[in-house]
């Protein structure tokens, strides 16, 4: 029974076809990776799961439950977490609010609450925070829990969004090229993050990934995507030696 | 059929001074994607030069030197005057660019719009102190002649402004989609971010837009003017924000759009007068604006664009 | 040449110095001192204002702070001074220095019990300042109120435009929808109306001012209800869409009451019971500060943030954009709504005229002079713009020449206003600035 099924998804952006009948079937506590060249459809498979678009046929089911069509706040506190490929955080927050922002559909001080400071909201806002700060603690970013985001090096951004995404007690965590953009020092300690992410949290995640490294070290299952369609799928080994992957994707003077 | 007739003649007037007006918020909105709140009042100021230098003007001609029947000198000073103010009102709206747009060109697009809302006051109020309260009389440039067709009645002066703004619409489209400067103007509109790094000097360009809108919101003023001949201080503000609602409803940017939505409001607003009591114009004219915009949430010629204020 | 040069930067620095290290005592004052020091010279102005006002050739104690008699006649500018000088400046600075050791052992000693009671204490020394304050004249009074009524308006559209990012420009509107709410609500039950006849509830005006409330929060319901004609087609899409549509709304709402002569369509609405005092609107502000003060610091209302800087990511995030936006809209107006019925009350009239344009203009100003995303900055805006509104007004028309050239300077060198972005703890302007623990190391390393 996998944690999160999509039958025969297929997408057009008005004549378009970008996604077309697309299967996917995560199981509980798997890491699985999508890779293909750049415009194959990736990020527009993150958003069709995740409700930021409506599929144009097809189905998605997060554990019994069909979840097309669903608003993306819905889904997101139905436990489908995701970053995003270019850091979506928040400009004048800091990094502590970031993750407890992410607590939001687990408020249940509601407005008045809000209004009036009732000591359940100072409660319930303290058990967050403390929350959060165990997060930060897991990705390593505790001691910037006061500073603004903007005022971040790099890799800490990504850090907190990983943390941020992780608040929304995801069963599933969709990363969205977790390791674009940096150095190989910071690209270790980001793998050594997810691995121990995985472990300690014991979730299923789905990540798109350019650096065939990181897919191939993380991921149990690959799926490699072409102008909208998968064209393999197995295990890193499977995939590495594909040689329709080879052709498509890797090319031939692409030392894997 | 003949008080059809004879509202949509009206109304033909009417929507050519908010037209040519939402042309400047329009353009201004499209290519740097700010609000000019000042617009309304370079509309006013523009009035009050068309009235400086075509009263000058009749100075000067009352003094003899060219002979020439009084039709023609008449005609030739609203040329004039028409072509003196437009070049005039350029220069205001270059300096309410360059005062209160561009120091502000990189902070949040709100803070740009409060500083149009304040140097439009200041043109309010420095009219006031210079020139008093007073409403001043635009002198007539065109004698009234009234001919009857069909039972409607129509001035020489209707039929004069209606071409008169629909000309300079003409050419300022030509200019947007003909010229190199125009083509600029639409490039900024397209990337606001990408155009300027391709060598497109955007300081001129924003001078340009904002010069551009001003000559003919100084075009409408003087049309406005010779309607109707009564000038205040605060004869811009109710105008102004009409016409900007106008340049939204349009579409973002749209120069096409934006003159028709201007004679749209025109419509609307002298059947409203025309069919119910003339203090429902206001009430009647945005209820049904809301509502176009809520089914079209884009105005009438606008792409679906999401633009949020750059906090 | 080149020493020349340094001895003045030696000598600006030296300056700067010695200007620290004469505010350094008062950086020690703690809230309360201030507060404290406030009273006391109200109190002073109260016991000898008004002969030392006549000593120094005025007719009555300047009404703020001299600022507009030294405009209406520069003769009397020392004297104005001088009185300034000697009512509040000498005293509030020396009480609060020479009192911020004992202000500060007050204020720890007030934390020991619940933080209700010390911000209670605040809460009733500011309220007693501005009641001895204004109660020197009538002009007092209204501009006190006024400006609290500002504070309230000038801090919900910063709840839309701040913290929320959107550009709202319905907010006359709202104002004058709360303003004839609670004004029919009022003149209905309590007053003889020409329009309106008999009170349908003739009570004593005791039990009418315990009703006054209930007016206001109808007010701030039917514009809330507004707000609500607003928001459902506003938030559909994104982008300049509410600017628009708030913007003919205001205009529907202005032309709606011209047109209703059951409220007196353009001649407006009077008779008001003489409901809103000192103590009711001195009430509201406070009440407004803090509940718009709890909601932006919760969660719930940091979740305006996240729509704002970010949109995709927020309800990535779980959050419901859609219902944080409008809750956050509905909840302005009804504060507008309140403002506006307060308005109506301390005026007694309204006619729809006064909720149009140059309205719009006021409140923004005061939002952006203030600061966007901030409670402190509204309160700041709004105090400020309408002190500068008061002080300017011997300009007639050229305080309307002057206030927005200001503002163009402030937003040219602060695009976001004088405190933006900040986020008011209470907590902490309640603590005392030294402990007592500490003040014996401080002063034993002072001297």
């Amino acid at each position: 029974m996998p944690l999160l099924r999509v039958d025969s998804m297929t997408h057009y952006f008005g004549g378009l076809r970008a996604v077309h009948n697309y299967d996917l079937a995560i199981e509980p506590g798997q890491i699985r990776g999508l890779i293909g060249p750049n415009g194959a459809g990736k990020t527009t498979i993150f958003n069709l799961i995740t409700g930021r678009y409506t599929p144009t046929e097809g189905k998605i089911v997060l554990e019994d439950r069909e979840i097309t069509g669903l608003q993306p706040h819905q889904i997101a506190s139905l436990g489908l977490g995701r970053t995003f490929q270019n850091l979506r955080l928040w400009r004048h927050m800091n990094v502590l609010d970031h993750v407890k922002m992410a607590h939001y559909s687990k408020i249940t001080y509601g407005l008045m609450g809000a209004f009036f400071g009732t000591p359940k909201r100072t409660r319930e806002e303290a058990e967050i925070e403390d929350e959060s700060y165990s997060l930060l603690e897991l990705v390593g970013v505790s001691h910037l829990a006061d500073q603004i985001v903007t005022n971040l090096p790099y890799g800490a951004q990504r850090r907190v969004e990983l943390a941020r995404a992780l608040a929304t007690q995801p069963k599933i965590l969709f990363l969205d090229e977790p390791t674009a953009g940096m150095n190989p020092e910071e690209l270790a300690q980001m793998m050594e993050i997810i691995r121990h992410v995985h472990a300690e949290l014991e979730l299923a995640i789905f990540l798109i990934e350019h650096r065939m490294k990181v897919v191939m070290d993380l991921c149990q299952v690959i799926q490699t995507l072409v102008f909208g369609e998968v064209i393999a799928e197995g295990n890193p080994d499977e995939i590495r030696n594909n040689p329709m992957v080879i052709d498509a994707y890797l090319g031939k003077e692409v030392e894997v | 059929m003949t008080f059809l007739l004879q509202n949509l003649i009206n109304a033909l007037q009417w929507g050519s001074f908010y037209a040519l007006i939402a042309l400047g918020y329009s353009m201004v909105y499209g290519v740097l994607m700010l609000f000019n709140f000042a617009h309304g009042d370079v509309f006013m100021v523009g009035a009050y030069i068309g009235f400086f230098v075509s009263s000058g003007l009749l100075a000067v001609a009352a003094l003899g030197f060219v002979a020439l029947p009084t039709g023609v000198m008449l005609a030739l000073i609203l040329v004039l005057t028409l072509i003196i103010a437009m070049f005039l009102n350029t220069f205001v709206g270059m300096a309410v660019e360059r005062i209160g747009y561009r120091p502000l060109r990189a902070a949040p697009r709100a803070s740009a719009a409060i500083t149009g809302l304040m140097i439009g006051i200041i043109l309010e109020t420095g009219n006031l102190a210079l020139f008093g309260a007073q409403r001043r009389s635009f002198p007539t440039l065109i004698e009234t002649a009234t001919f009857q067709f069909a039972g409607v009645s129509v001035t020489n002066k209707k039929i004069m402004i209606v071409l008169v703004s629909l000309l300079l619409m003409l050419a300022l489209h030509i200019f947007v989609r003909r010229t190199k400067w125009g083509m600029a103007m639409r490039a900024m509109a397209f990337d606001y971010v990408v155009v300027p790094l391709m060598g497109v000097p955007i300081n001129l360009i924003a001078l340009l837009t904002f010069g551009l809108g001003s000559a003919l919101a100084a075009a409408a003023g003087i049309l406005y003017g010779v309607a109707y001949p009564v000038l205040d201080p605060y004869m811009g503000i109710l105008f102004g924000w009409k016409a900007f609602v106008a340049a939204i409803l349009g579409g973002r940017g749209s120069v096409l759009g934006a003159g028709l939505a201007g004679f749209l409001l025109g419509f609307i607003e002298i059947f409203v007068a025309a069919i119910f009591p003339s203090t429902m114009r206001d009430l009647i004219a945005f209820s049904i604006i809301l509502l176009i915009l809520t089914v079209r949430p884009h105005g009438f010629f606008g792409e679906p664009y999401s633009a949020r204020l750059r906090l | 040449m080149g020493a020349g040069l340094e001895s003045s930067t030696t000598n600006r620095s030296s300056m700067r110095n010695r200007l620290s290290s004469y505010w350094e005592p008062y950086s020690q004052v703690p809230w309360l001192g201030w507060l404290v020091s406030a009273l006391i010279a109200t109190l002073l102005e109260q016991l000898i204002g008004t002969p030392l006002a006549r000593v120094l050739g005025l007719t009555k104690p300047p009404a703020l702070f001299g600022l507009v008699i030294m405009l209406k006649e520069p003769g009397l500018i020392p004297s104005a001074l001088v009185y300034v000088l000697l009512i509040y400046l000498v005293p509030i600075g020396l009480v609060a220095r020479f009192g911020a050791s004992l202000a500060n052992k007050v204020a720890a000693r007030l934390l020991d019990y619940p933080v209700v009671l010390s911000a209670l204490v605040h809460i009733a020394l500011l309220y007693a300042t501005l009641h001895l304050w204004s109660g020197v004249s009538d002009y007092r009074l209204l501009v006190v109120k006024l400006t609290l009524i500002a504070v309230i308006v000038t801090l919900s559209l910063n709840v839309v435009n701040g913290y929320m990012g959107e550009f709202s420009c319905s907010h006359p509107g709202f104002m004058a929808l709360g303003a004839y709410g609670a004004s029919v609500f009022t003149v209905l039950l309590f007053v003889q109306d020409s329009r309106f006849g008999p009170p349908l509830l003739p009570l004593p005006l005791v039990l009418q001012h315990v009703l006054f409330p209930i007016s206001l929060i109808v007010g701030g319901l039917v514009a809330a209800l507004g707000a609500l004609l607003v928001a459902i087609p506003s938030f559909r899409t994104r982008g300049d869409y509410l600017a628009i549509i708030s913007l003919a709304f205001m205009f529907i709402v202005k032309s709606l009451f011209e047109n209703l002569e059951f409220v007196g369509g353009p001649r407006g609405l009077g008779n008001q019971p003489d409901l809103a005092t000192l103590p009711w609107v001195f009430f509201w502000t406070m009440a407004c500060i803090w509940i718009i003060n709890n909601f932006v610091r919760s969660i719930l209302g940091k979740a305006l943030n996240a729509v704002r800087d970010g949109e995709m990511a927020a309800d990535a995030m779980t959050v419901n954009t859609r219902h944080t936006k409008m809750v956050a809209f509905l909840f302005a107006a009804f504060w507008a709504g309140v403002s506006g019925g307060l308005f109506a009350h301390v005026l007694r009239y309204i006619n729809p005229g006064t909720f149009g344009i140059r309205k719009l203009a006021e409140v923004l100003a005061m939002v952006y002079l203030g600061g966007l995303n901030s409670v402190a900055g509204s309160v700041v805006g709004a105090v400020g713009f309408n002190l500068l509104s008061e002080a300017l007004r011997p300009l007639e028309i050229f305080k309307w020449i002057i206030i927005p050239v200001l503002l163009i300077v402030l937003m040219v060198f602060r695009p976001t206003g004088l405190i933006a972005f900040t986020e008011l703890d209470v907590g902490e302007l309640l603590k005392p600035k030294v402990k007592p623990e500490e003040e014996v190391e401080y002063a034993a390393a002072t001297r």
